[in-house]
């Protein structure tokens, strides 16, 4: 395997006890990986048994849903996600080693590609360190515990990133820029749900999806449910990697029981859910951004996962046809909010364009980007009259999962 | 601080009170008229909330109503067998406000069956000419659902602020 730098962070460390584990990390191997800033990082390492164990192990998978974490214990068998990876104290360098490529195997093929070319690991500070101590030399992972009001701020804050993800507004001019704004949702389990429901419909039977556990999902057309047999992170952490050949789709026998503990849900609020985290705040790919976009008919929002904006994204799409860009524009939000909703309702066909699309090089027009059809059964009232309204009826709608 | 005024209507027993009451921060008075409950938002503008009776005797009401309203919810019972009829009917009678609002349709009931889909409503909307209405499934019991019902109707009539 390619000797990827992987960029690791920590939760919890004091200066002493960072000094021990980057000791412990320059023995893992030459370049295998370096300890980066929460932000900017691969993988995070995070010790289960002390006391914050558990509530770092949910905020951090809560503000990084997709990214990979390395859990120690002494007693492992949570096994909480796809995505966590469980050693056992007291964790050796092989056992460490071993979860590194557990990592690399996770990750995106373009974060790997990032990694590339990075610095080498810390340089060595110490003598021979050939187990990360257990957690009684890690006392700092018990007293320093980051800010619990701070760190749940900033959770709340970045709850909407489970749905729209956190891209930044990319430079729609700009080739390569606008290059990262597309997914291909064949590649995401939304691809293949997508698939073993129509495969259903064909051959009027249930056809269920597994994953290296098992079954993961039992699709029924007939009865527009599904049965999940994962926890709702589980699930979320599977639809937001691509599939590579882990997931595949079998025929449902017709005297198999159910997954033990599933509940059933919609079929249409499953696809919603898979398409929002699969996109992560893109658009699938050969979306045109500069295609007036008409909204056919209105996603049951009062049963599905409303993203930020949605109401009024959908509000303008219902009066008038307008493009990608310019509904971002008009209404003043981030692109990804847009193009978020966008996808989910593309996968539930509730969009279609309206034109023949622009050529990618024509210059837009000036003038107004909202302009109403002179016979549209609306009539346009004043503009901003209810927008302080608007959004204020419920309160914060950050991660708003409605029932199904 | 402003006062805006949501009209609720559809056919008797598809939860034209229960859902102002499940919205309303005040409580319903008993016996009254007309169902009126009001929200207060964070902003300390107040959104009120009115119920039309809903048997068609009490029609020669509705356009008083809807004087001064910026908004039609309509609830439609799904379990009804003749929930279509219904809805063409409030939609000729409120034909000239939503023309010149917004209206949101509410589908209750959904889960005593009756065969429809929303998006059998949604067709019947679109060839009537009302063009991409919001139609949700609610719960007239839930807060959610009917705030969100209202939300979708402002968005409608005005999603673009003002610069």
């Amino acid at each position: 395997m390619t000797a990827t730098t992987l960029r690791l962070c920590h939760s919890g460390m004091d200066n002493r006890a960072l000094y021990a584990f980057e000791i412990f990390l320059s023995r893992v191997g030459p370049g295998a990986c370096r300890i980066a800033s929460e932000d900017a990082a691969d993988v995070a390492f995070i010790d289960v048994d002390n006391d914050l164990g558990p509530y770092l192990l949910a905020g951090h998978r809560m503000l990084y849903p997709t990214r990979p974490l390395i859990v120690t214990s002494q007693a492992p068998g949570r096994q909480p996600d796809p995505l966590t990876i469980e050693v056992t104290k007291p964790v050796g360098l092989a056992a460490f080693s071993a979860a590194l490529d557990k990592v690399r195997g996770l990750l995106p093929v373009a974060d790997l590609a990032d990694s590339l070319g990075l610095p080498d690991a810390a340089d060595e500070r110490g003598g021979p360190v050939d187990t990360i101590p257990d957690e009684s030399a890690f006392e700092a992972l018990r007293s320093p515990a980051p800010d619990p009001v701070s760190l749940l701020r900033r959770i709340d804050a970045r709850m909407a990133t489970l749905h729209v993800g956190s891209l930044p507004d990319a430079d729609l001019d700009d080739p390569v820029a606008r290059a990262g704004i597309y997914y291909a949702p064949e590649h995401f389990l939304q691809g293949l749900v997508a698939r073993a429901i129509s495969h259903a419909r064909e051959i009027g039977r249930p056809v269920r999806i597994d994953d290296a556990s098992g079954t993961a999902l039992v699709l029924d057309p007939r009865k527009g449910q599904a049965w999940t047999a994962r926890s709702p992170n589980a699930l979320r952490a599977l639809a937001q990697l691509p599939t590579r050949g882990t997931l595949h789709m079998a025929r449902q026998a017709p005297d198999a029981a159910f997954p033990q503990g599933a509940g059933p849900r919609t079929l249409e609020g499953l696809e919603w859910d898979l398409a929002l985290w699969a996109s992560r705040g893109r658009l699938p790919q050969g979306t045109n951004v500069d295609h007036p976009i008409r909204l056919k008919s209105w996603p049951n929002l009062t049963r599905l996962a409303v993203p930020p904006e949605a109401m009024r994204i959908a509000g303008l799409w219902s009066r008038s046809s307008l493009s990608l860009r310019d509904t971002a524009h008009a209404l003043g939000i981030p692109q990804r909010y847009v193009f978020a909703f966008y996808s989910a309702c593309s996968a539930l066909g509730h969009v279609e364009p309206t034109v023949t699309p622009p050529t990618a090089a024509a210059p837009r027009p000036p003038g107004p980007l909202l302009t109403l059809p002179s016979d549209g059964p609306m009539v346009q009232p004043p503009r901003g009259r209810f927008k302080r309204l608007l959004g204020k009826l419920l309160g914060p709608r950050p991660d708003d999962i409605a029932p199904d | 601080m402003s006062h805006s005024k949501i009209l609720f209507g559809g056919p008797p027993g598809a939860g034209k009170t229960t859902a102002i009451s499940a919205a309303s921060d005040i409580a319903l008075l008993d016996n009254a008229a007309v169902d009126h409950g009001t929200i207060t938002l964070d902003d300390g503008n107040t959104l009120h909330l009115y119920g039309t009776p809903g048997q068609a005797r009490f029609d020669f009401m509705w356009e008083q109503l809807t004087e001064g309203a910026i908004a039609l919810i309509l609830l439609i019972d799904n379990s009804q067998p003749d929930a279509l009829g219904q809805l063409h009917f409030h939609l000729g009678a409120f034909s000239h406000f939503i023309r010149s609002s917004a209206v949101a349709v509410g589908i209750t009931h959904c889960d005593l069956g009756g065969g429809l889909r929303l998006g059998d409503y949604q067709a019947e909307l679109q060839l009537a000419g009302f063009g991409c209405v919001p139609v949700f499934a609610v719960d007239p019991r839930s807060k959610r659902d009917v705030c969100l019902l209202i939300e979708a109707a402002l968005s409608v009539l005005d999603p673009v602020p003002q610069a």
